[in-house]
């Protein structure tokens, strides 16, 4: 009785689960041989597409309230017009110029700096202009973990929804780190990349590094002309293994320097490079070359348009941009926010990363992947000018710097101006991990240095490079844009597909069909197969019922 | 009193208090009270929402005058594990309605702030009372505190300052209940797992034993019951 009961579940089983396998798996000589008795299956048409979600796009384009964008005259010093959406401070920009010891008390708390910030001093050569510069730095950690809140403390994105963990570099400012308490955003100045600092051959500089941050951090003076050690025969390159303790959180400590050399150089935190480097401890160091009344702006918040240009700058450029390209590892971002306690972020970021294994994930100029880069950084100029771009490449990878419509000239590399005779138009160029190279982009409608009035895109032409952490288009895609290609507010008058699905955390969390706002439908999501659930049911049962025969089985045969 | 009188006091008060730290030619070059509402600021540091005299909402009368000195730097950090900067005092009990003024010494080389939050916005702009000072500096404020018994945030918002140890409250009166996380006071809301090294090997060294147990317990029952089981099963 017990056995047929048995015996008669074992062949339903088996008939449900035969009944339930899907045809598409049978064995293909099995499949062929179906065919040949019973020809194809009946039409069963594919699943429909999902309906379009509904988005809430970002703004493109932040209105500019505070009248930032606009050419101005502050405390005696121009500041030029700056096209894109969202532009510098132009009161800190004033306060870099004149010196923050210098400008109007009303200057420099709209400029949001200390008084120290920046200090000039004498005019040592007596040609005009300040020649005792001393710059003080103070280290920041933007998207960083918390013991009270999971969302990211200090929070920068990068583009939409994409807020890696970084350190920068960061001028002396007043207040809070944030906008307000409540949004927790970063404020304006604390930003990716570190500030583009600029100085004069010849002046006397001293950088005071506060360091605000809670590991141990140093200033190396990549390529810029400064002394083993210091006057006082203490260490003054940033390296810990061969110059100098490095400062510790709370501490301070200055680096000096007199360039004799002219020339676009770098500056990073040179301890445990290969992970503090990475994490955005790194800026622009640009040494201008000597003139009479060059008051320079000493430092370039987030790089991008230098808005009061050098003199020797002037000379030969109608505009000057610093251009800071960077990736980021989102693996080593992370441990930033995963740890709260400073001895286990330092264990993991330190000891468990291993870079030999690691690859980056996002690509950022200055401080912004795609589509943000189209608020900050495009190049907006008039047809007939000569810009003059300073371009470094601070991340892992090197980048094949790629510009649409147009051959730039590579004038210096390094920060050493090339032989005449080598510098020919190109319209791309390689830039490997650290080196920095001076373009002249001459936007004269000639057929070769430029093919005209237009829009045209700059990026890294290495295919990883123009996404976030794989969807396109992002990374660091910006573009060159012609001044009757620019509307009032800033935002370039493009004249292809609709943006709103770049400007939503969605596209790049990689829930939206890439080509969805122009052929909805055609490429959509699928909804899935109602079919299966009688299978997968079917399947299901009949392995839970063989289970079960095995199991009484065993049990009879062993009682 | 309007703003600009309380600008003017506080510069006054900011001399008094801490004259010896402040060179006054500097608070001449530097002191600048602008349209920002109520911030005062110089080479040492800044205080913002200063308030000597407006009374809260629900205060018949000013309180008490209560000063406290309140040092700021990473050697206060080392008694607190797993903190880097720190403040020689954490929690600052007053009663409602008092005058409250904070002398604030950085030992540090970097800026430090002692800032308080959610305060009555209709007195304090943002509702946050704030003194930053310089590296090496002392800061002198004072505000008035509420008459509702309430904790109130107190905070050093440089990046990663509060998360890395810089986090206590203000208890005005019975207060309402301790804040999360504040400095050797209460407990961190997310606090790391600080696992043991061999935490999987101890668990299945106790999981051995137990089971082993619990199997031979069973087992004796299943002896002594098992003829009335087999019954039920066939």
């Amino acid at each position: 009785m017990k056995i047929r009961k048995s015996l008669l579940l074992l062949i339903a089983a088996i008939a449900i689960g035969a009944l339930s396998y899907p045809p598409q798996w049978y064995p293909m000589p099995l499949r062929l041989q179906l065919t040949r008795w019973f020809g194809a299956a009946d039409y069963r048409p594919l699943p429909l597409s999902m309906d379009p979600q509904v988005l809430d796009a970002e703004t493109f384009c932040p209105e500019d309230a505070s009248g930032w964008r606009e050419a101005q005259v502050i405390d005696g010093v121009s500041v030029t017009r700056s096209a894109p959406c969202v532009a510098d401070n132009p009161y800190a920009v004033a306060a870099f110029v004149k010196g923050t010891n210098n400008v109007s008390k009303d200057t420099l708390l709209r400029s949001g700096l200390t008084s120290d910030a920046v200090e000039k001093g004498r005019d040592l050569d007596g040609d005009g202009d300040p020649d005792e510069i001393h710059i003080r730095l103070e280290v920041a950690e933007l998207n960083g973990g918390s013991s009270v809140t999971q969302r990211p403390v200090t929070s920068y994105d990068i583009a939409p929804g994409i807020q890696p963990g970084m350190w920068v570099f960061a001028p002396k400012l007043v207040g809070m780190a944030v906008e307000n308490f409540e949004t927790g955003i970063a404020r304006d100045a604390l930003r990716l990349p570190s500030p583009a600092i600029r100085v004069e051959q010849g002046d006397s500089i001293t950088i005071t590094l506060e360091n605000s941050h809670y590991m141990p951090h140093t200033l190396h003076l990549h390529g810029a002309d400064h002394g083993f050690v210091d006057s006082s025969g203490e260490g003054n390159d940033g390296v810990p293994i061969t110059s100098e303790i490095p400062v510790m959180p709370g501490h301070a400590r200055s680096y000096e320097l007199q360039p004799r050399h002219a020339g676009t150089m770098f500056y990073h935190c040179h301890v445990q490079p290969h992970v503090h480097v990475l994490m955005g401890l790194q800026g622009l160091f640009v040494v201008e070359e000597n003139r009479p009344n060059n008051w320079l702006q000493t430092m370039n918040v987030g790089a991008g348009l230098v808005r009061a240009p050098s003199a020797a700058v002037r000379e030969s450029y109608d505009q000057e941009y610093d251009l800071h390209y960077l990736d980021l590892d989102k693996d080593l971002g992370e441990r930033i926010r995963k740890y709260r306690d400073p001895r286990l972020i330092t264990q993991s970021m330190h000891r468990e990363y291993d870079i030999t294994d690691a690859d980056v994930d996002f690509f950022t100029l200055n401080g912004r992947s795609f589509p943000y880069t189209f608020r900050e950084s495009l190049l907006v100029a008039a047809e007939g000018e000569r810009l003059k771009l300073r371009v470094v490449n601070g991340g892992a990878k090197g980048i094949s710097l790629h510009t649409h419509g147009h051959k730039f000239s590579v004038t210096d590399r390094d920060g050493v101006r090339l032989s005449p005779a080598t510098v020919v138009p190109q319209d791309v160029v390689w830039i490997p991990t650290a080196q920095r190279v001076d373009l002249d982009l001459f936007l004269t409608n000639d057929g070769l240095h430029s093919y005209g009035r237009g829009i045209w895109l700059y990026h890294d032409h290495q295919n990883k490079g123009v996404t976030n952490d794989g969807i396109g288009p992002g990374g660091n895609i910006s573009a060159i844009v012609y001044a009757d290609y620019i509307d009032d507010s800033g935002w370039p008058k493009t004249q292809g597909v609709p943006w709103n699905q770049y400007f939503t955390k969605e596209y790049y969390r990689k829930e939206i069909p890439i080509w969805e706002s122009y052929a909805p439908g055609l490429f959509s999501n699928t909804v899935s197969d109602p079919w299966w659930y009688p299978r997968l049911a079917g399947m299901a049962l009949a392995l839970a019922m063989l289970a079960a025969l095995s199991i009484a089985a065993l049990r009879r045969r062993s009682s | 009193m309007m703003r600009a009188p309380v600008g003017l006091l506080s510069a006054a008060i900011l001399l008094l208090a801490s004259s010896a730290d402040i060179a006054a030619q500097d608070l001449m070059d530097h002191s600048a009270h602008s349209g920002h509402d109520s911030m005062r600021l110089d080479r040492d540091g800044s205080v913002m929402n200063e308030n000597l005299d407006s009374l809260p909402r629900g205060c018949e009368a000013l309180g008490r005058h209560l000063h406290f000195t309140i040092h700021a730097g990473v050697k206060y950090a080392r008694d607190i594990p797993g903190s880097i900067f720190g403040m020689s005092q954490y929690e600052v009990r007053v009663e409602p309605c008092s005058r409250v003024t904070v002398t604030f010494v950085n030992e540090d080389e970097v800026r430090h702030q002692w800032m308080v939050h959610g305060l009555p916005k209709y007195l304090y702009p943002a509702g946050m009372f704030h003194i930053e000072a310089s590296g090496g500096k002392s800061v002198t404020g004072t505000f008035i505190v509420p008459a509702e018994d309430r904790n109130y945030l107190i905070h050093c918002d440089l990046s990663q300052h509060m998360e890395k140890g810089m986090r206590g409250q203000l208890v005005v009166g019975r207060g309402s209940g301790d804040l999360w996380s504040v400095g050797g006071a209460s407990a961190y809301f997310f606090r790391d797992d600080y696992m043991p090294r061999f935490a999987l090997l101890f668990a299945v060294l106790l999981a051995v034993p137990g089971f082993l147990a619990t199997w031979y317990l069973a087992k004796r029952e299943s002896a002594t019951g098992s003829a009335s089981r087999r019954e039920i099963f066939d």
